[in-house]
């Protein structure tokens, strides 16, 4: 064990310094002094016997530095020596390393704060029992269906009983239900599940149980609360366990109470799946339905392998499936994919790409920085080598320094990394899930120290690499100007700032598309004028009978168009859509084969409505009064239905049927044809759709829109909610909002992204131009003798400026054509992104390129028009 | 000054070990000189020891817990270490001692095989 002893040696002496380097002294000067006196006696003059034993000897110094190292931890000793050296040399440049922990601060902490969200929304598993496990299932249409499809009832029965490769497999769809209490009504949402989805995601009630198959298969009415709902609801009581609520109109009993740290969605009640008013016609429902379905693969099980199955169960279900519903398939998609979509993950990786880009320019500049501090450095590096410090040894030195910059920036960066985080959290951009998880935990901040060190190094190895190529001989040599060695570090310096300009380039081309698309997506048409549109929600007691719930809206339609402010009002099932059920339609006396299906989507509403929404009317008329429960069933079509169903034809007056050739299944009538709406979001094309009058149809729950005389609409939200509780104290009247601000929320993400890499692009931009600007700068003043040799003989200073804003002008060149064809190979990956532009426009590649030669001549004649000052008598003083 | 010592043996730090444990274990304690002193003589000058690469092997051999060392007055009463050895060091000597031996017999062997004997041995 003799290495432990040695270690335990070495770390006593680790706290002796002082009096380690005495003894040694002294050890070193009694040896030579018993030489010289043995020379002496030997008979050598006093001079030559000091000479022979320093030469018998050896050289004290290296042997010293070899005694040291093995003394202690020699790593240990050097580096700490190395940091403090590194902190003094910091210290007395300050102007160097504000400059340089400024921008890698900057750059680690929007990198730290941008990691966060990435591994809050993408990254941190799912907080459920072995999530690599969970899967979602769909049904997919492959010609037409939405990816994500729900499913029949009767279908996932059979997915169940006949698929081997799922442990376990649960279905559930998402509700909204009216709770009533003593004093008011307010709409809750409601997760309608089979029992097993509990210990399928590995989640036992905190309190209570959960219901059992048999319950969910005799329809009791109990349910399971959310911790949320139970602290707010019953204050955190053990009472709340068999305490009942009303639930649209019927009393549901608690069984249950859900840990805290559950979520699954944003619910707060889960209710046995049987729960439907129309359960009997649910159960029977085939094809394509309302259920999302889950499930556990079995341990060892793949998803390719669970997909194989599953494709072959759709092909032998197709036959039994109704002909409108045939041609369905299954997908099996990893859980984590349903929770975030394909795109904001897209948008999540290319935001961390850019911001990690602008790391690099970031340290890319800061190299350059250091690489001409560098080259001024070097009368104190070659007194170091002559001192005896080696080549690795200076290298470390260099790499010390460039890490104790990249620390301390480091150590900032989390400041700006929280204040980033912040302001992330602030701005909530549109609905990625799990973003109130951000946080500074143990991976971020691993990831940040990972950036520092990251950050360190890239800064370090250019000018340790350009210190470690020169031969140490030729330190001396260079005199005490400092610049002969510069020819290299230029050119390194001139390649590090083309770097730098063409990674910027590549930003900006990006934030561009992005803007581009931004504006694109802001002047979409979206079919209605939303200026001045209150938006409020109705939701009428389950219980009611249609003809009663017709009453009620004409009731509050009449109530609400009486307050004074109001100009019109309507009534509609649904403004915004998140999704819609594939249908075929059929039209009259047409032979279109009935498995002709699309997305289509049926509402109902109100007569006004389009008159409050401003939707035009394109041919025929609107509703009127006489549609009502016993006239024959009409219906408004917007534009793209009638293109599809009759193309170049006039359909005003036609009939058609939605869903199956049922007999049973009324003929619409067409009375008119209104404009298109983008009600699926502004970037989606407007589908097929009919409208039927609410009094044929009265749906459950309904959207009160009001167009109003007020700049503000909300300043009359209050007296419009008082008119409907005027009609009924009990109907909940909630979601209160505006048309315009509805429509704003689609935004939202996509104006987050697109200012996030435009803030991005524009800081490298800045950082490159500095760049440049510093090496001009850098260039004059290794040329300022040059140059006042030039003026002295006569150059014009147009000639000087010129052939210093060229030379800069070259470097910014290269890199914008480097960045440009960068550009355009990384165009594609994110194409998906964009909206009503192209990843090559020219537009976006014209105006970074006209903005980045500006910035670059701009960065340039700064120092150029300090060039052509130059005094020539001050430059030729100074050799 | 560099031609000069390149005829001579450049002491290997095995050997030095060796050297300065057999050293110590025949005169006693002594200071660094004295080791070094001792070593050139016995070896008449043919170890050439570049006399400062002694102290790194003595620290060494102090860590490992072969020598000790103490401070103590030396013949004319100047503060001197003195190194001694230990019973680590002695074992550490008789193996090493023991390691030379093999080393140097199986060199030995293979210096005195006379390859024209070893033809003839194999035909």
């Amino acid at each position: 064990m003799s290495w432990a002893r040695v270690v335990a040696a070495r770390l006593c002496r680790l706290f002796d310094h002082k009096r380690f380097e005495r003894e040694l002294d002294e050890e070193v000067r009694f040896h030579l002094q018993m030489q010289i006196e043995d020379n002496l006696k030997a008979g050598m003059n006093p001079a030559a016997a000091r000479n022979a034993a320093l030469r018998s000897f050896g050289g004290i110094e290296p042997m010293k530095e070899i005694y040291r190292e093995r003394r202690a931890f020699p790593v240990v000793e050097t580096t700490v020596q190395d940091l403090r050296y590194a902190v003094r040399t910091l210290g007395k440049n300050l102007g160097f390393t504000t400059t340089a922990v400024a921008v890698l601060a900057l750059a680690i902490g929007v990198n730290t704060a941008m990691f966060s969200v990435l591994n809050a929304v993408l990254l941190r598993p799912l907080p459920y029992k072995s999530p690599d496990q969970l899967v979602m299932l769909w049904s997919q249409n492959p010609d037409r269906n939405p990816r994500e499809g729900r499913t029949a009832y009767w279908n996932v029965e059979q997915w169940r009983r006949q698929s081997g490769s799922f442990a376990a497999m649960a279905f559930f769809d998402s509700a909204s239900a009216t709770l009533t209490t003593a004093d008011r009504a307010d709409k809750i949402s409601v997760l309608r599940t089979s029992p097993d989805l509990f210990p399928l995601l590995g989640v036992q009630p905190s309190q209570g149980r959960v219901f059992t198959a048999r319950e969910a298969e005799q329809r009791e009415r109990l349910a399971l609360i959310s911790h949320r709902f139970w602290l707010s609801r019953f204050g955190g009581s053990l009472e709340a366990i068999g305490a009942s609520i009303q639930l649209d109109g019927a009393p549901s009993r608690i069984i249950g109470i859900l840990p805290a740290d559950f979520s699954f969605g944003d619910e707060d009640v889960w209710e046995p799946y049987t729960m439907y008013p129309d359960w009997d016609a649910v159960r029977r429902a085939r094809g394509a339905g309302f259920w999302a379905v889950i499930g556990r693969l079995r341990p060892h099980v793949t998803i390719e392998q669970a997909q194989e199955e599953m494709d072959a169960i759709a092909r032998r279900l197709d036959g039994q499936l109704p002909s409108a519903q045939r041609n369905l398939g299954i997908r099996v998609a990893p859980l984590s994919l349903h929770v975030v979509g394909t795109r904001p993950r897209l948008a999540l990786w290319m935001l961390a790409g850019a911001v990690f880009l602008v790391l690099l320019i970031a340290a890319t500049n800061v190299a350059s920085l250091s690489l001409a501090r560098s080259a001024t450095r070097e009368r104190e590096m070659a007194i170091r080598a002559a001192l005896g410090a080696s080549r690795t040894r200076i290298v470390r030195q260099l790499l010390a320094e460039s890490l104790t910059l990249a620390v301390v920036a480091g150590l900032l960066g989390l400041l700006v990394a929280c204040a980033g985080i912040r302001l992330i959290l602030a701005f909530k951009p549109g609905n990625l899930t799990r973003l109130n998880q951000v946080s500074l935990d143990p991976q971020v901040l691993a990831c940040a120290l990972a950036l520092c060190l990251l950050a360190g190094i890239l800064v370090g190895v250019a000018p340790a690499m350009a210190m470690a190529r020169r031969d140490p001989g030729s330190y001396g040599r260079t005199g005490g100007r400092g610049i002969a060695g510069g020819a290299a570090t230029l050119r390194t310096r001139r390649a590090l700032v083309v770097t730098e300009f063409a990674l910027a380039v590549i930003l900006l081309v990006g934030a561009g598309l992005l803007l581009r698309s931004l504006w694109s997506v802001q002047n979409v048409d979206v079919g209605f004028r939303p200026k001045r549109v209150l938006s409020v929600s109705l939701a009428p007691p389950a219980s009611t009978g249609a003809a009663q719930r017709s009453a009620f809206y004409r009731l509050v339609l009449e109530q609400v168009e009486s307050v004074s402010g109001v100009e019109s009002a309507g009534i509609t099932s649904e403004l915004f859509l998140s999704g819609s059920a594939p249908q075929a339609v059929i039209a009259e006396g047409d032979i279109q084969p009935v498995s002709e299906r699309s997305q289509f989507r049926s509402d109902e509403l109100s007569k006004g409505l389009f008159k409050a929404i401003g939707t035009p009317l394109l041919r025929g008329r609107f509703f009127t009064d006489a549609d009502g429960p016993d006239s024959p069933p009409v219906a408004l079509i917007n534009e793209a239905m009638a293109r599809q169903t009759w193309p170049g034809r006039d359909p005003v007056g036609r009939r058609f049927k939605v869903g199956s050739e049922d007999p049973g299944s009324p003929w619409f009538t067409v009375v008119g044809v209104v404009g298109d709406m983008r009600r699926q979001g502004l970037e989606k094309e407007p589908i097929p759709q009919m409208f039927q009058p609410l009094a044929q149809n009265p749906p459950r729950r309904a959207i009160l829109l009001v167009r109003t005389s007020m700049a503000d609409p909300l300043s009359i939200a209050d007296a419009v909610q008082a008119a409907a509780r005027r009609v009924d104290k009990y109907v909940p009247v909630y979601g209160v909002t505006t048309l315009e601000s509805q429509l704003d929320a689609f935004l939202t993400e996509r104006r987050f992204q697109t200012w996030l890499l435009i803030g991005f692009s524009v800081t490298a931009m800045l950082i490159a131009a500095i760049g440049i600007y510093g090496l001009i700068q850098y260039t004059i003043t290794m040329r300022t003798h040059e140059i006042g040799i030039r003026i002295a003989v006569g150059a014009q200073t147009g000639e000087i400026f010129r052939m210093i804003v060229l030379e800069g002008l070259q470097l910014s060149l290269t890199g914008l054509m480097l960045g440009l064809v960068g550009a355009l190979c990384l165009g594609h990956v994110g194409s998906s992104l964009l909206f009503g532009v192209t990843p090559t426009d020219p537009l976006t590649f014209v105006t970074v390129s006209l903005l980045l030669t500006a910035v670059g001549a701009a960065a340039c004649c700064v120092p150029a028009r300090r060039a052509i000052k130059i005094e020539p008598v001050e430059a030729l003083r100074q050799e | 000054m560099k031609s000069v010592r390149t005829d001579k043996t450049d002491v290997l730090q095995g050997t030095l070990i060796l050297l300065v444990l057999q050293t110590l274990e025949t005169l006693g304690p002594l200071h660094g000189y004295g080791i070094a002193r001792r070593i050139e003589q016995i070896s008449r000058d043919v170890l050439q020891l570049n006399q400062g690469t002694l102290y790194p092997a003595l620290l060494r051999m102090e860590q490992e817990g072969w020598i000790s060392s103490r401070w103590g007055a030396s013949d004319k009463n100047r503060r001197a270490r003195f190194y001694s050895i230990t019973a680590a060091g002695r074992r550490q000597l008789a193996k090493a001692t023991e390691d030379w031996k093999r080393m140097s017999s199986t060199i030995e062997r293979f210096l005195v095989i006379d390859p024209a004997r070893l033809e003839e041995e194999g035909a």
